[in-house]
């Protein structure tokens, strides 16, 4: 399977560096003859020792790109035109090739190759790992816990444990030593699944709360006063403000209304409960897609409590949006320039209401809020967990003939968020009140600059 | 609601140690007062509420500060229930609210802080007076010799055109403002008077004069945290049409009509309510329709066969019964991209800047 395959890749990486040699034809002959043959001898040797190292290890896409290096090599000194910083590029493409050799096996898009891919953790970390923390990142990289909320309430749960388990080495202070032995545990973290921006903020301001701890204190009282800090911060910036923004939001519910919401946000989940529990009369439409189907959660949470309830996948979204009086949505990261960073589907739902001029309420704590500036859901993104992928299918063929994981021609792509543009939101609802996208760079400002 | 006869009780409680101030804050009538207040022509509806809040400080007899502001919340909420659109009251309210709430308290007593309170509340009224003539003063930079486009009737409108003509020539065109006619009313009288050329235009007929206009230039009732602006019914499609024939839309609005609200959609106004717009039950639909349909029937008879005469057959008034007139709205939302620039006493600001603004100064 893997032979017949291999001339198209080799191929395609030749074509471009036989066209950029090609189009170079500068016939100056400045440079000296000797550097440059010196030059084509390392790469070419280079080229061989690279093809026998992949020799050995047959399947994997590597070997035709090791191999294609060997046709140039010889080519470039005839090539006058080529000089020295064209055989810089070279030697520079081969790193980056032979860096590709381990990527590539899991993943055959190089342009996707920096989206975070969950990756099963070790149990066994490296370095001192807290047992609270090896579990979840275990949790985190199954996506047993997922969502911006939950995983910052957990991760600092989490390092809670951490801190009173942490005992201040001898000759040194808890504020200066306390964050060398976080990191590590961060960094495990992070090695499970990359950081949320809410996981970031709230380690941001915990790492400000140790710096700035009283050296004085004993010891048990300053992990105390850390700890205290740590739950303050989950009731201030995340159950408070959730009731606020329930409380907000729930106005902008009125009898009769046909609220659509997306895939599953736990503020808006409460959003609507609570709305239904201030007697208001309204219809929920839950849109979903593959491959994780949150949504599924969301319509058994509101359909058991009485609300009555519409469920479908994206593509239909057409045929109801007209219908619908409000959307809200949730959010991973809200960015300054009033883009709200959510699941992947979110910016297509916002387009559509968008469209049909249907008011886009994002409900969102101002935790979330993230000073940088994202212009696509491209340069930073996740990719969601594949393993379930033929789970929600109707099976007409025996589930192992239908294995996609292992062919390879096949790139199975499924990201895990999308930016919705600042142009077809609303109104973000967050706890200092309702904000225009446009204004969401005065966040800070509202919360009278202090950190987040 | 609750609220309410929790402080009714707490006030009972107190009656109990002290009968005096109870008795006092009862007797006084804030709306009597708020309506008193409103009888001065230069008077807006929100400086109205805040000098009938700061009378109601004056007379309460309130001994802490969590019962003046409870006193305050519940005068406000009985000007509320006074008036059919409790807007532009409610923008008034709000901020004297939020001024005493968030007032520095160094006074030795709790009544010389509230004869403070009261001596703050009058010099901001005062102040407030003035605003007007700051953003006329302010807008006259955007006037050149121009022919303007307004619609219904605003006192800060008004003095920035009087302003604008005693540099500028400009030329004025009123929309007549259905249902309450107050730009054809008020507006011409002023500005024939003031020597302003100015012509009155149909509300269905904003299309057509647009392309003779330079810019719109409208007051408001309110400017929301969106950015947008609440005024009299019919300034989004007068905005909206400005856009689309790419001519400025202003909005002029003093800074105490900036208004901590956020509506998505024309039926997220506190106006709005389900009588709006809904259709009348089948038994009174045939008689009501009955009478304006046979009259525009037989004008549609008359316009083709005599043309002299739809100028007469126009005149004969076409008013909606009161009932029609109630169901619809006195209000619109007009939304932020639709509109340029809002002057204000703070400055011009872009309808983001107002967000920022609100977001900043409450959120504080």
């Amino acid at each position: 399977m893997s032979s017949p395959a291999n001339p198209y890749p080799s191929s395609q990486v030749l074509a471009p560096n036989g066209e950029a040699s090609g189009s170079k034809p500068q016939p100056t002959i400045s440079k000296a003859e000797q550097s440059r043959q010196r030059r084509a001898v390392q790469e070419q040797q280079r080229a061989a020792k690279a093809a026998a190292k992949t020799a050995p290890n047959v399947p994997g896409p590597s070997r035709p790109r090791s191999g294609s290096k060997l046709p140039p090599a010889p080519s470039t000194p005839k090539k006058s035109g080529a000089g020295p910083s064209k055989t810089q590029k070279d030697s520079k493409d081969a790193g980056s090739l032979a860096g590709d050799e381990f990527t590539g096996k899991s993943r055959g898009l190089r342009i996707f190759s920096h989206f975070g891919l969950p990756k099963p953790v070790s149990h066994v970390g490296k370095g001192d790992i807290h047992p609270a923390i090896v579990r979840l990142g275990l949790q985190f990289s199954e996506f047993k816990i997922s969502g911006a909320n939950a995983r910052c309430i957990a991760t600092l749960i989490a390092f809670k444990t951490v801190i009173q388990d942490y005992i201040t080495p001898p000759n040194n202070t808890l504020s200066r030593h306390l964050m060398t032995h976080l990191s590590p545990q961060i960094t495990h973290l992070v090695s499970a699944r990359p950081m949320s921006v809410t996981m970031g903020n709230a380690i941001r301001q915990l790492k400000l709360e140790i710096s700035g701890s009283d050296i004085d204190l004993p010891e048990q009282d300053a992990k105390d006063v850390l700890c205290h800090k740590i739950d303050h911060y989950i009731r201030d910036r995340i159950i408070i403000a959730d009731q606020v923004i329930q409380e907000i939001a729930g106005s902008k519910i009125k009898d009769g209304d046909v609220i659509l919401t997306y895939a599953r946000s736990s503020v808006v989940e409460k959003v609507l409960l609570r709305a239904f529990s201030d007697e208001k009369s309204f219809s929920v439409i839950v849109v979903d897609s593959r491959p994780m189907l949150e949504g599924k959660k969301l319509l058994s949470v509101l359909s058991s409590a009485g609300i009555s309830c519409s469920y479908l996948l994206l593509p239909a979204i057409g045929s109801v949006i007209t219908e619908v009086s409000t959307v809200f949505v949730g959010a991973h990261s809200l960015h300054s320039n009033g883009a709200v960073f959510s699941r992947a589907g979110t910016a297509l739902v916002a387009m559509m209401a968008k469209q049909h001029s249907v008011p886009v309420v994002v409900c969102c704590e101002t935790y979330k809020y993230s000073e940088g500036v994202q212009l696509d859901s491209f340069t930073k993104n996740e990719l969601a967990p594949s393993s379930d992928l033929l789970s929600s299918y109707p099976l007409t063929r025996p589930r192992e003939t239908l294995n996609l994981k292992g062919q390879p021609n096949l790139e199975i792509l499924n990201p895990l968020y999308d930016l919705t543009p600042p142009t077809s939101i609303t109104a973000v609802v967050t706890e200092v009140g309702v904000i225009p996208p446009s204004s969401i760079s005065s966040i800070p400002f509202a919360l009278g600059r202090q950190t987040l | 609601m609750s609220s309410v006869s929790s402080s009714e009780s707490e006030r009972s409680e107190s009656l109990q140690s002290d009968t005096q101030p109870g008795a006092t804050s009862s007797s006084f009538d804030i709306y009597a007062t708020y309506e008193r207040f409103l009888q001065n022509e230069d008077i807006s509806t929100p400086l109205a509420a805040i000098l009938a809040l700061t009378e109601l400080v004056e007379k309460s007899n309130a001994g802490t500060m969590f019962e003046l502001v409870k006193a305050l919340n519940d005068g406000a909420k009985s000007l509320k229930e006074g008036t059919p659109n409790p807007i532009s009251l409610n923008c008034g309210c709000e901020l004297f609210v939020a001024f005493v709430s968030l007032f520095p308290h160094d006074s030795d007593t709790f009544s010389e802080l509230k004869t403070e309170l009261v001596k703050q509340g009058r010099s901001y009224a005062a102040e407030a007076l003035g605003y007007r003539d700051r953003i006329a003063d302010l807008s006259l930079g955007f006037i050149k010799d121009d022919s303007i486009l307004t619609h219904s009737y605003s006192r800060v409108v008004m003095k920035t055109l009087l302003r604008a003509h005693k540099q500028k020539r400009i030329s004025v065109y009123v929309t007549e403002a259905r249902p309450r006619g107050l730009g054809f009313v008020l507006n011409v009288s002023s500005l024939a008077a003031a020597g302003i050329p100015c012509t009155v235009v149909l509300d269905s007929a904003v299309a057509y004069v647009m392309d003779n206009v330079d810019f719109v230039l409208v007051g408001s009732e309110a400017v929301v945290e969106s950015g947008g602006l609440i005024n009299a019914v019919g300034s989004h499609q007068m905005a909206i049409i400005a856009k689309a024939a790419n001519k400025p839309f202003y909005a002029l609005a003093e800074s105490y009509k900036f208004h901590r609200l956020f509506p998505l959609s024309q039926y997220d106004l506190p106006t709005h309510n389900p009588s709006i717009l809904s259709f009348p039950r089948t038994g009174t639909l045939s008689t009501l329709s009955a009478q304006p349909l046979s009259s525009s029937i037989s004008q549609l008879h008359e316009v083709p066969t005599v043309p002299s005469e739809s100028h007469s057959a126009l005149l004969v008034p076409l008013s909606m019964t009161p009932e029609q007139i109630a169901r619809n709205p006195d209000v619109d939302y007009t939304r932020p991209d639709l509109i340029s620039l809002v002057i204000s006493d703070v400055g011009h600001l872009t309808p983001e800047g107002v967000s920022q603004y609100l977001v900043g100064m409450f959120a504080g």
